[in-house]
């Protein structure tokens, strides 16, 4: 490729020679004092040079805009899908497989600092919704008013709910490392899978979809939960699993979808949705309610549920709605 | 110029939703290959030597898109990794992605250990002495890969700085 402007070539090759010499924490003063003297010796010397710290800079704009771990993981992932996509075209896996293990293994002395750095908080506010591909490829959505910790180290893929309601599409891990998450009444292993796991104020309901997981009560009860059960469980004890309902899953599109429940169950989840205090009068909380309804818009729902059962809603404050027999 | 448009635009789409999988990606791109052959003519004297100027021109452009994606969806995971929020700017988030494409450039053609060698140095700041014991190679060998690898990303950098001036 014909580039007028560019320093000869030989000269581009002695700079990039003794960038690597002034780089090498062994470089001694001698060679300080030649590469200085390389570099007064010819414009051209110069402008190659420049080239170098162009580079440079590129490379520290790129640490400091992603951070050393963000940077290295963009770097990586960017390299691999243009394998990836090299492989898909016909040649050999061999080269992902190392580059993927180089990604993953890390000094002794930055592991830490490593597993430090993925560990976030992640938290929705109460009617937000979130969804996050993990480091792995693995998906997980966030439900209303959620909070969870990730934790991804060499060992293990570590989900810490800490409240509210997660989805998880497990990947497969190059690594092999088990997928757990914890709740305040246990801990749950994923194998190779699609479930819910909802903190509750007394105890954890889970539902899974695809593939299985094992229960781990607190206290040392055990159950293996299968594709299309669904269960809760405390700390001490882990109900009988029933037959899951994939509309509890709906709020992932963001439905509430009512099949033949009762309003004061739906009511209870809307509440996770929306702010303020949702009361249903007694005389009408056994009504049955079907439909699907927008989580986002919850005061929407509440006119939709007023137009459908013979209720209104009375708010009594602006944060608090009581719903009551219309009459 | 426009009997070149005529007879290639729909067989360019074609092709190039074959490859993208999505008709106004395909568009959009075969619309970007006519502009860069506008910008930059040249004589093309029959059909075949015109499709497979396309083709190259068109099939870079994929690879720039793919690439541009892979960028934007890796530090968009980067972003949401971060426990706290960032304002970001749309200016600030052309830069970083430019950044990362470059970068992507300089490594690519790269053997994997000098690529390995120059990210672990000039990412993660590690001494040759380091990345010697992590590499398994020796010193001097880390010194002449910082070498080839300077080289590789200096010429990269040239054309990145031609084309945009």
């Amino acid at each position: 490729m014909p580039q007028p402007d560019l320093p000869a070539h030989h000269i581009l090759q002695q700079a990039a020679q003794w960038f690597a010499t002034m780089l090498d924490e062994d470089v001694r003063q001698q060679d300080r004092d030649q590469w200085q003297a390389w570099l007064n010796a010819h414009p051209e010397h110069q402008r190659a040079w420049h080239y170098v710290e162009q580079v440079g800079q590129r490379f520290q704009q790129a640490q400091q805009q992603a951070g050393t771990t963000g940077a290295r993981q963009i770097i990586h992932d960017t390299r691999s899908s243009r394998i990836t996509r090299r492989t898909l075209l016909g040649s050999g896996l061999a080269s992902v497989a190392t580059w993927l293990i180089w990604s993953q293994t890390t000094l002794p002395g930055t592991a830490r600092q490593l597993a430090h750095t993925l560990s976030a908080d992640y938290r929705t506010a109460t009617g937000e919704q979130r969804q996050l591909t993990l480091s792995d490829g693995g998906q997980l959505w966030l439900n209303t008013a959620t909070a969870v910790d990730i934790s991804y180290t060499d060992t293990i893929r570590h989900i810490k709910l800490r409240d509210g309601e997660i989805l998880i599409e497990t990947a497969k891990d190059a690594l092999a490392r088990p997928f757990v998450v914890t709740t305040l009444q246990g801990s749950l292993r994923a194998l190779g899978t699609r479930f819910s796991v909802q903190q509750r104020d007394a105890n954890t309901q889970i539902s899974v979809y695809e593939g299985a997981v094992e229960i781990n009560a607190t206290t040392g009860q055990r159950l293996t939960l299968q594709a299309g059960e669904q269960t809760s469980f405390t700390a001490s004890a882990i109900a009988k699993p029933h037959k899951a309902q994939h509309s509890r899953v709906a709020w992932q599109q963001g439905l509430i979808v009512a099949d033949n429940i009762s309003l004061q169950e739906l009511v209870e989840e809307l509440s996770r949705y929306r702010h303020g205090y949702l009361a249903v009068d007694a005389s009408v909380a056994n009504l049955k309610v079907m439909g699907t309804y927008p989580i986002d818009k919850p005061d929407h729902t509440l006119t939709m549920l007023e137009n459908a059962l013979p209720i209104r809603t009375r708010r009594v404050l602006p944060w608090w709605v009581t719903l009551e027999p219309d009459h | 110029m426009e009997t070149l448009y005529n007879e290639n635009h729909g067989w360019l789409q074609n092709w190039l939703n074959r490859r993208v999988g999505c008709p106004a990606l395909a568009a959009d791109l075969a619309q970007d290959t006519f502009v860069r052959l506008l910008a930059n003519p040249r004589p093309l004297n029959n059909l075949s030597a015109a499709r497979s100027y396309l083709r190259t021109v068109a099939g870079r452009l994929c690879i720039d898109l793919w690439r541009r994606q892979s960028v934007e969806q890796a530090w968009l995971e980067v972003l949401a990794a971060r426990p706290e929020a960032l304002n970001i700017s749309p200016e600030e988030h052309t830069i970083i992605v430019e950044t990362f494409c470059e970068i992507d450039e300089m490594l690519h053609r790269l053997p994997e250990k000098i690529a390995k060698t120059f990210v672990l140095s000039q990412i993660d700041g590690l001494t040759y002495k380091q990345i010697a014991a992590q590499l398994n190679v020796s010193e001097r060998t880390i010194k002449s890969y910082m070498a080839k690898a300077m080289l590789e990303c200096m010429l990269i950098e040239a054309r990145f700085h031609h084309s945009v001036s």
